[in-house]
């Protein structure tokens, strides 16, 4: 059986069933806390997403008594963990009017921006900084990755609703209004791109001579400093539009050196570490870091967690704060793993029919089951006094209500983490009123970013979530 | 719901009835020309439509009824801008029809208003001013670095393959990330590692020829390397570098020698830079355009670039550059030239995978599921013969510079073995290689009877005449059919028992007693009926799934009858000027990297009149996309909006 994102994979999963190892240096924790603070470990953030919305009636559970002990049949595989978790309703979606035609496009782009593209500029990307960069941009300084965007497929899908332009069918993560965020969909680049010093491709695999490297490292720097110069004096030669479009370039040349600055930095605690100094602000107790397994099959279930462990592992080491996960993207695609191969978007449109109903309900619970793999395994993770999950916020959730209606009224949303002690967690708020924007802006808030405007339509933090 | 969608219906049905309403008898060509149109249109639209507008039609579709989710609060103010287009030509079929404004109203236009309304919408396109749009220093894509790095390095395009996919042409995400920024500096250690020997190491061949063969240890190192760096920039920046540009390599270069690095480590260091800098990862501008222009032609190097790009996706060849750099390119003889050798060239074969395998859909066909136990002909090797199969249809159009019909309908196609035996032709054809061979089946030939993009439009596990019907109005046509309602009844609701028996044709004709749907069904059905003797990997069949015989006869606007995919054929064939437009208005898009706006509406007028006085012909169509006005020139200023009117 050919899934759709086989091919994808096919290229990229060469060497299958492969632990990937980490580095030594990596597995160090903490960067340093800015001067004076305690020791209090860092809130970290996180998104994963499924598009087209849920069967309601099989989403939401009974009443908040029931939750615990009989979740709905979506949420089911959650159950060891529905303590971890909150369920919050009555979130609304932003109003798509007037670009009503393009539901699908909108469910995706608003997701995290909580605003509507320009409608005038419609052909070009530009909508709003998406709340995963606004957490980004400043809890990204403390870690050599401001952020990890994943995704399962290429965010390749060309279809104009509305004449809108065709990023905003499979990005939610936006740097600047005008750009989106690509995510990565190979996980092995992922691997790489989280713990592998670059250099190590010249050193053919072997462990890299760490002082050559720190060289190579400082000349690349230096390098990429006069690059950057130079680009600002061809910046000055060319028009407004021109000048904009080099700004992104500007921007990911400075996140570049970045990284390389965090890397030098952890190769100096590395070394101090090997020199006997304990540099590392990891607790005695916490969980080693985890093995990812690159997986041999082809199921999508696999392909998903393996995206999972990278995210955990990622936030266990504290290589970033931040992620936002798109499970899918809403161009369609198949889960063959149910037993069916119908494109999930073709289902949504059920009318009510019993099997489609179902088969959309078996996706809504694969769906959620790959976001509880990922919650569970945080939750089994020490980490200080507590656990992993205690120091994170997840949100899962999808920018529909009701596919087969577009609906917008209650998107379906489940939190998992107590955020450092921020959310009140174990709870389904069958009555919570506010909007996307008010969601995301108190999740921010909670997770100790200060949020200084709105989030896209936001006009107020939602209280119920912290229990206070 | 009902009524909007029934009116969007409506739309689909006039468009198809009027395919030629569009073209205007005469095409302006003076600048003065256009600009009284201009004019003309615009006082038009204060004097009479903004009135009409506001007196018939925004008490329900205003700023604060949204009825049926249509509203002219923002159409009004910039009425020119395309994405109001539909709305507009959705407006005119319902003033047009007497839908509009509803009969309970008692304010009701006369005749001579809504004739005034819909000629306006007719020749909105001339409120937009004379206008080439940006040309926004625009990234190569995946694709275009990788040939290139070929191109400069003699490396497999490969070494690119770890960037994320991307789409290119209209909506092409010209951005860059900071991920992407990383992979870009990944490869290009990978590349130099590839290329370059190891310090210490004698030198390779390519290294030789980049470097030169001599050392330059020594006290004249700068002045030695400056020539190199000028060659070495030149190429990578597919135009001159400025002294400055050169100047902050040779900066970088200081930076490896400071370091007692030796000349082949430091010209390492300067390629690593050449590599990541802005000027080889984007088409940039060749210099300063001149002050005071808010329109300026493109230099004879990004020229030569967005030529080279979009024919072969990759970099200037030396002819190429040389006609760039002794300033001829311009001249539109010789830039047409340039195009008929870039097509006759085998590099063209990326304007079939950049733009034809999408304009087909056939760029996903690789990716897309079918159901492995009733199809398990739909190998990974058969999905790349049926690629190639239109690929190299696609080819011998453009090579032999045939007319662009030639798609719809031929007596020739390219096969193998395996494809032959979908065709029912496997006892003739053998082997895996692709060859040419000829059809004597007139129901066969060209894209619409051809088993890969039939696929496409087809499920997991049957065909869809719907997604047929859309895929034929949309890319072949150039119609834009609406997306179905919400809530739309799905074929699986029917009762099961009743329909037990039913072929798949007469489970789809029972929506189309329900109004809501009947609209665009009765234009989508008959096509993709037409084409239902085609299973859902285009295997010709007399019998359905259902066992029922297969009823291909159909009735189309205008009352045109067929009963076969053949007479089909002949009937959408007969639309050439349509068809034309639909093609060169997705090239032209393709080719600017952009969606197409007010302007290029005029443009499009004028090129598929060029096209048509020629017969169709394919070369022609790109060639006077590469000579067009467009893409040529480039705004770079933003110009006085005629449209942001009150």
């Amino acid at each position: 059986m050919r899934n759709n994102w086989l091919i994808d994979r096919r290229t990229c999963l060469r060497g299958l069933g492969v632990a990937l190892a980490l580095p030594l240096l990596d597995t160090m924790g903490w960067a340093d806390p800015p001067k004076g603070a305690a020791t209090k470990l860092p809130v970290r953030l996180g998104f994963m997403y499924m598009p087209h919305g849920v069967i309601p009636e099989r989403f939401w559970p009974t009443d908040a008594a029931s939750y615990l002990t009989s979740p709905p049949q979506i949420l089911e595989s959650l159950r060891p963990v529905l303590s971890q978790c909150l369920v919050v309703k009555g979130i609304s979606g932003i109003p798509i009017d007037p670009l009503g035609g393009a539901p699908h496009a909108l469910e995706l782009s608003t997701w995290l921006t909580a605003t509507l593209p320009d409608t005038n500029k419609r052909n070009v990307v530009n909508i709003a900084i998406s709340a995963d960069q606004i957490a980004a941009n400043y809890v990204g300084v403390f870690t050599s990755l401001p952020s990890l965007e994943l995704a399962t497929m290429p965010q390749t899908h060309k279809e104009n609703q509305e004449g809108l332009n065709e990023a905003y069918y499979s990005h939610c993560s936006y740097r600047a209004p005008t750009q989106p965020v690509p995510a990565e969909t190979n996980p092995r680049s992922v691997f790489k791109r989280l713990f592998q010093p670059r250099d190590q491709v010249q050193q053919g695999g072997r462990p890299a001579d760490s002082a050559a490297a720190a060289e190579a490292d400082a000349l690349d720097h230096s390098m990429l400093d006069v690059v950057l110069d130079g680009a600002k004096d061809l910046r000055v030669t060319l028009n407004h539009s021109d000048q904009h479009k080099l700004d992104e370039y500007l921007d990911s040349i400075r996140s570049l050196e970045r990284r390389i600055a965090a890397l030098e930095i952890r190769r100096a605690q590395a070394a101090k570490s090997a020199a006997g100094d304990s540099g590392t602000k990891r607790g005695a107790n916490d969980s080693a870091p985890i093995t990812v397994t690159i997986p041999e099959g082809d199921k999508r279930s696999e392909y998903m967690q393996v995206m999972c462990d990278l995210n955990v592992l990622a936030f266990q080491t504290d290589v970033t704060r931040v992620s936002t996960y798109i499970g899918s993207t809403p161009n369609g695609v198949s889960y063959p793993e149910l037993g069916f191969t119908d494109e999930h978007h073709s289902q949504t449109h059920h009318n009510n029919e019993p099997v489609k109903v179902d088969k959309v309900a078996k996706i809504n619970a694969f769906n959620v089951a790959q976001f509880a793999y990922m919650i569970k395994k945080m939750h089994s993770l020490r980490e200080g006094d507590g656990t992993l999950l205690d120091n994170c916020i997840m949100m899962w959730g999808s920018g529909l209500e009701d596919g087969n209606k577009h609906s917008r009224a209650n998107l379906p949303f489940v939190l998992a983490g107590r955020g450092g002690g921020s959310l009140k967690t174990g709870r389904y708020l069958p009555n919570c009123s506010g909007n996307q924007g008010d969601l995301l802006g108190t999740l921010l808030t909670c997770a100790g970013i200060p949020v200084d405007r709105p989030i896209g339509l936001a006009t107020k933090t939602i209280t119920e979530l912290t229990g206070s | 719901m009902l009524p909007v969608a029934t009116r969007i219906g409506m739309t689909l049905l006039c468009v198809l009835a009027l395919p030629v309403a569009s073209l205007s008898s005469a095409e302006p060509d003076s600048d003065a020309e256009l600009a009284a149109l201009r004019a003309a249109a615009t006082k038009t639209y204060h004097d009479q439509v903004a009135p009409f507008i506001a007196t018939y039609c925004t008490h329900c579709h205003g700023e604060k009824k949204k009825k049926g989710g249509v509203t002219f609060e923002y159409a009004v103010k910039n009425p020119g801008t395309s994405a109001f287009r539909e709305l507009w030509h959705q407006a005119v079929t319902n003033v047009k029809s007497h839908d509009m404004p509803p009969d309970k109203e008692e304010k009701q236009p006369t005749a001579q208003e809504r004739q005034m309304f819909v000629t306006w919408v007719a020749g909105m396109k001339h409120l937009s001013p004379k206008d080439p749009g940006e040309f926004v220093i625009r990234r190569l894509s995946k694709a275009e670095y990788g040939n290139t790095l070929h191109d400069l390095f003699n490396l497999d395009p490969q070494v690119a393959s770890e960037l994320p996919d991307e789409v290119f042409g209209a909506g092409y995400t010209n951005s860059l990330s900071p991920l992407l920024m990383e992979q870009y500096l990944m490869v290009a250690n990978e590349v130099l590692d590839k290329v370059l020997a190891p310090a210490g190491s004698p030198p390779t061949p390519v290294q030789q020829q980049l470097f030169g063969a001599a050392s330059h240890d020594g006290k004249d190192s700068q002045a030695a390397a400056r020539p190199v760096v000028q060659t070495l920039a030149r190429r990578a920046y597919r135009r001159p570098p400025s002294e400055a540009e050169i100047d902050v390599l040779m900066h970088v270069y200081s930076l490896a020698t400071d370091k007692g690095k030796a000349y082949p480590e430091a010209m390492r260091l300067v390629l690593k830079a050449i590599l990541v800098s802005p000027q080889f990862l984007f088409i940039t501008p060749d210099a300063h355009p001149e002050a005071g222009h808010d329109i300026v032609a493109l230099g004879d190097h990004q020229l030569a670039a967005r030529l080279s790009y979009l024919v072969w996706a990759t970099m200037p060849d030396a002819e190429l550059s040389a006609l760039a750099d002794a300033g001829k390119l311009r001249d539109p003889a010789v830039l047409a030239a340039q195009a008929r050798r870039l097509l006759a060239d085998p590099r063209s074969r990326a304007l079939f995978d950049g733009f034809g395998a999408q304009w087909l859909g056939l760029d996903k066909l690789a990716a897309k599921t079918f159901d492995a136990e009733k199809f398990p002909q739909m190998t990974p090797a058969m999905r790349t013969a049926m690629y190639d199969e239109a690929r190299l249809l696609f080819t011998d159009i453009v090579r032999e510079n045939r007319s662009v019909l030639t798609f719809i309908d031929c007596d020739y196609t390219y096969l193998n073995g395996p494809l032959a035996a979908i065709y029912g032709m496997g006892s003739s054809v053998s082997g895996p290689e692709m060859r040419k061979v000829k059809l004597s089946d007139a129901n066969r030939g060209g894209i619409l009877a051809m088993p890969g993009i039939l696929a496409m439009s087809s499920f997991p596990n049957r065909t869809s005449p719907v997604n047929r019907g859309v895929w034929v109005l949309e890319q072949v046509l150039g119609e834009h059919v609406p997306p179905p309602p919400p809530n739309v009844p799905a074929l699986e609701k029917q009762d099961q028992r009743k329909v037990a028996n039913l072929t798949l044709r007469q489970r789809t004709e029972l929506h189309r007693t329900d109004p809501v749907c009947a609209n665009c069904h009765k234009i989508l059905d008959p096509i993709g009926f037409g084409l239902e003797n085609f299973d859902a990997i285009g295997r010709w069949r007399d019998k359905d799934d259902s066992g029922g015989p297969i009823d291909a006869t159909g009735v189309l606007p205008g009352d045109k009858r067929f009963s076969t995919p053949k007479e089909l054929k002949q009937i959408l064939a007969a639309r050439a000027d349509d068809i034309c437009r639909s093609l060169t208005s997705r090239m032209l898009a393709y080719a600017l990297c952009r969606q197409l706006e007010g302007f290029d509406e005029i443009v499009l007028d004028q090129l598929v009149a060029a096209v048509a006085k020629d017969g169709y012909r394919m070369q022609t169509l790109v060639v006077s996309i590469v000579t067009s006005y467009p893409f040529t020139n480039r705004r770079i200023n933003d110009l006085p909006g005629p449209s942001h009117a009150k």
